[in-house]
């Protein structure tokens, strides 16, 4: 029991990470529908250095990150001078992409997938998701992330205010390539395999939904679509397990979209921006003000 | 020579699926500046209606198993319905707040939820594994010297035909075509000129679901096998179609499916069928980068806010 | 003697698709002076203020601001030079609260990764939002900084809109009909505002139609008509001038 408990606070920190690597972008104001391909680009860069090379494991991650940071960055580049559904399409087809690639080379097991050799336990990585969490919301405490918030909500007056703002969402996609990168690695050396199919179009479908029903005005948003999201499905399969119904893994990984699918389409409804606002937070803390309403 | 031309053919063949299903992208995306994700899980759930509804009959034993044709036509109805309770969804329920970077991909983001849904519940009520789907003519061939083309092959390609010349005509010459036309064009002025946008808005998303269902008949008439991934597989290679064709535009739709059907047979028949996938779609990410508008399109579609 | 020119255009012209909105404007504001720039509708008058301010650039003459030509710089760049403008519908961050909104105004005069990268409660950044508040307090808007702005009536929003723009130390505030939805009591509350604004030093240049205020607030007009300028000089003169007269009324009226 003990074990599975670790288990899932690691698949829960992997979220962490990967939902702030797709929070970034979405703050300023671009949907990136290729996270769990910045992520596969990570996990089998770290994949392929370990087995063909070796290095100590934190090199290896810097450089998996690296790669997949570098990539963000020269599609972000090329890609930000169209936005809207533009960024959407190029990061979608991005991902279909990668994962068309991977299948093809055969120095990455193809559809095989591959086996990593080397190991980091679960401690490091809640403690990295850690890091990153403060580190992202020591980084929206800057003007840089007052930037970034301000090229979300108004682009034209954030480029009249002398914000950049096309910089300013290269930066963001780059940053989040960067942590979709270490999330790669990380479930690389924990799981000591890797298969393409992990990192699908509906996982990076998966991951953006669940950012965006955190609510992204905040960085709780994303903690809190993350740990629901890993949390609910896991009791859900426990649940089902114990009534003794269903066997088949394809039983349980369906009905956990199926959630997320029906509460996504509820949600949009009701509260698109997501479960934690600003306006919310506000008023749960209690440390406002009561300012006047429009009439 | 002779076998690269057959693969032309078959391309262009596979090139009707793709033309039809990124027609029913185009009509969300040029009228309501919908990206609809909606579209390939509606693809793939017309012809697994279509599957089930011959293997079995309709649901509660309302019938006994359907021959091929009413099980077709019960896979496009079901594909209209459950596009119009994607509109319920998406659009009816939408208010304008305030006007930011993402607000206006709510639609987007609830098509999403849509497409985890349909996806799965179809997986589990049918399963992941392909099922065979028979017409009268499935085996059948014309020869026209060393070429082989199908029955079912010519008879995808004139419903294909068939839907787009009568789309055509209905958004040319119709009162509906016209408003269709206007609200793409500026929804605010169409608004004013007494376009009843709240009853148009429907009427895309039959039309995109007959769209959705006739590819999907198609596809499950031409390849005479169907399976729950098909959607994922197959209808979104259609959005390539749509953006190297251009956003918005119904020759872009024609001409970028047609490419991408050919560039998809010419590459299984060059590389091998594991090659498709990073082909089409690394042909999809340069047409963006260089060229984002497309062949057909004007800029204006789609860059607004999302 | 008069003050020195602050903003000045020069024969700039302006067509969309052919179709010639402005044609051959040129005016000098004066600094320290508060300006109008009115017309009829479609006269030229929010683009010639989108030409200032670099949403639209200009096809042809020059648009020089402190005596550099800045008809070829990028919206940003002209704000870090000193130019600055609010929106006819108010444009500010729905998501920011209030005085975050008016920090964003400041970032034109960030210098460097430190400026970007420190987080904004370390010791060096306090100043930033020192400033930001005490001007807030100083236009007596300082009772609900931490507000998100969505939330607040259409008056303070202008208002904070207002001094968002001033963040960033212009030399010249543009303010489009800064009275366009407002009462006749906001609009007076709005007009002792910006005087409060005018005194800190700032040259106002003002597309209004809401004549009251021009004439309370502005000591010069200029007014376009058909892209053209027709009329510039003081305000107390404007409405006895026949070009403006005609514009405004109809040439039946000059006439009788």
């Amino acid at each position: 029991m003990s074990g599975y408990l670790d288990g899932m606070a690691v698949i829960l920190a992997l979220n962490v990470i990967l939902a702030y690597a797709v929070f970034l972008p979405v703050a300023t104001g671009q949907l990136n529908l290729g996270g769990a391909a910045f992520q596969a680009v990570g996990a089998y860069a770290a994949a392929y250095i370990s087995t063909q090379y070796g290095a100590p494991l934190p090199v290896i991650l810097a450089v998996s990150a690296s790669v997949s940071g570098l990539i963000a960055f020269v599609l972000a580049l090329s890609i930000l001078r169209t936005k809207g559904v533009y960024l959407v399409l190029a990061t979608f087809a991005f991902a279909q992409f990668v994962s068309g690639v991977i299948i093809n080379v055969d120095a990455l097991g193809g559809a095989l997938g591959m086996t990593v050799p080397e190991h980091v336990g679960g401690g490091p990585i809640i403690v990295i998701a850690g890091v990153v969490l403060v580190g992202v919301m020591l980084l929206m405490q800057t003007r840089f992330g007052l930037a970034m918030r301000a090229t979300h909500d108004d682009d034209t007056v954030a480029e009249l205010m002398g914000i950049g703002v096309r910089r300013t969402r290269v930066a963001a996609f780059t940053l989040g390539g960067v942590l979709a990168g270490i999330a790669g690695g990380l479930y690389a050396f924990y799981f000591n395999f890797v298969e393409v199919q992990t990192f699908d179009s509906l996982s990076s479908i998966y991951l953006l939904l669940f950012v965006l029903l955190g609510g992204t005005q905040t960085v709780w948003g994303p903690l809190i679509g993350a740990a629901f999201f890993t949390i609910v499905p896991e009791l859900f399969r426990y649940v089902v397990a114990n009534m003794g119904g269903a066997s088949a893994g394809q039983l349980d990984t369906s009905w956990r979209f199926i959630i997320l699918g029906i509460i996504t389409v509820v949600m949009m409804v009701a509260r698109p921006e997501g479960v934690v606002t600003r306006t919310g937070l506000g008023r749960l803390l209690g440390n406002r003000r009561a300012a006047p309403r429009e009439a | 020579m002779i076998l690269v031309l057959q693969q032309v053919i078959n391309g262009v063949m596979l090139g009707a699926v793709y033309v039809t299903v990124a027609l029913a992208f185009n009509l969300t995306i040029g009228i309501l500046n919908f990206l609809n994700f909606t579209i390939p899980p509606l693809f793939m759930l017309t012809a697994m209606v279509a599957w089930a509804s011959a293997q079995y009959g309709l649901p509660f034993g309302l019938s006994s198993p359907l021959n091929w044709a009413a099980a077709l036509g019960d896979g496009i109805a079901v594909a209209i319905a459950a596009s119009l309770v994607v509109e319920r969804m998406t659009f009816r329920y939408m208010k304008a707040r305030y006007g930011d970077a993402t607000e206006h991909a709510i639609p987007l983001v609830s098509s999403l939820g849509f497409l985890l849904i349909i996806e799965n519940l179809v997986r589990m009520a049918y399963g992941t594994e392909p099922h065979r789907f028979t017409t009268p003519f499935t085996n059948m061939n014309l020869r026209f010297g060393g070429l082989i083309v199908s029955i079912p092959q010519l008879f995808s390609l004139v419903l294909a035909l068939a839907i787009v010349f009568g789309l055509s005509r209905l958004l040319k010459y119709t009162r509906i075509g016209r408003a269709l036309r206007s609200i793409a064009e500026n929804p605010d002025a169409s608004l004013l000129m007494g376009v009843d946008v709240g009853r148009i808005v429907p009427v895309v998303f039959v039309l995109s679901g007959l769209l959705c269902g006739v590819a999907g008949a198609i596809f499950a008439i031409n390849y005479g096998q169907v399976y729950a991934g098909m959607g994922n597989e197959v209808g979104n290679k259609a959005i390539a179609g749509m953006v190297l064709g251009g956003l918005g535009s119904i020759w872009g739709a024609i001409v970028g499916g047609v490419i991408v059907g050919v560039v998809e047979t010419l590459s299984i028949h060059l590389f091998g069928g594991d090659t498709v996938q990073a082909i089409v779609w690394g042909l999809l990410l340069v047409a963006l980068i260089v060229r984002p508008q497309g062949i057909f399109g004007h800029h204006a579609i789609g860059k607004g806010k999302l | 003697m008069d003050a020195a020119v602050v903003l000045a255009l020069r024969n700039v012209t302006k067509a969309f698709s052919g179709l010639k909105v402005v044609t051959d404007v040129s005016f000098d504001v004066r600094e320290g002076q508060r300006t109008a720039l009115i017309g009829p509708n479609g006269a030229g008058k929010t683009t010639v203020f989108n030409l200032i301010s670099g949403a639209y650039s200009a096809d042809r003459g020059a648009i020089l601001l402190q005596g550099t030509d800045i008809a070829a710089k990028r919206p940003g760049e002209r704000t870090v030079m000193g130019l600055a403008r609010s929106f006819q519908n108010i444009r500010l961050m729905p998501h920011l609260s209030v005085v975050e909104n008016v920090m964003v105004g400041q970032h034109a005069r960030t210098r460097g990764m430190m400026d970007l990268l420190t987080p904004l409660w370390l010791k060096r950044n306090r100043a930033w939002r020192d400033e930001a508040e005490s001007q807030l307090r100083a236009f007596g808007l300082g009772t609900y900084p931490n507000e998100v702005t969505a939330n607040l009536p259409y008056g303070i929003r202008k208002k904070i809109e207002v001094v968002r723009a001033l963040m960033s130390h212009p030399k010249v505030l543009l303010l489009d009909e800064p009275a366009a939805g407002l009462n006749t009591r906001e609009t007076g509350d709005l007009k002792d505002f910006l005087m409060g604004v005018a005194e800190h030093g700032v040259t106002l240049l003002i597309v209004e139609h809401d004549m009251s205020l021009v004439r309370s607030l502005c000591e010069h007009t200029i007014v376009l008509n058909f892209g053209l300028k027709i009329y510039d000089g003081p305000t107390a003169s404007v409405q006895e001038d026949p070009a403006v007269l005609e514009a405004y009324l109809g040439p039946r009226h000059n006439a009788a």
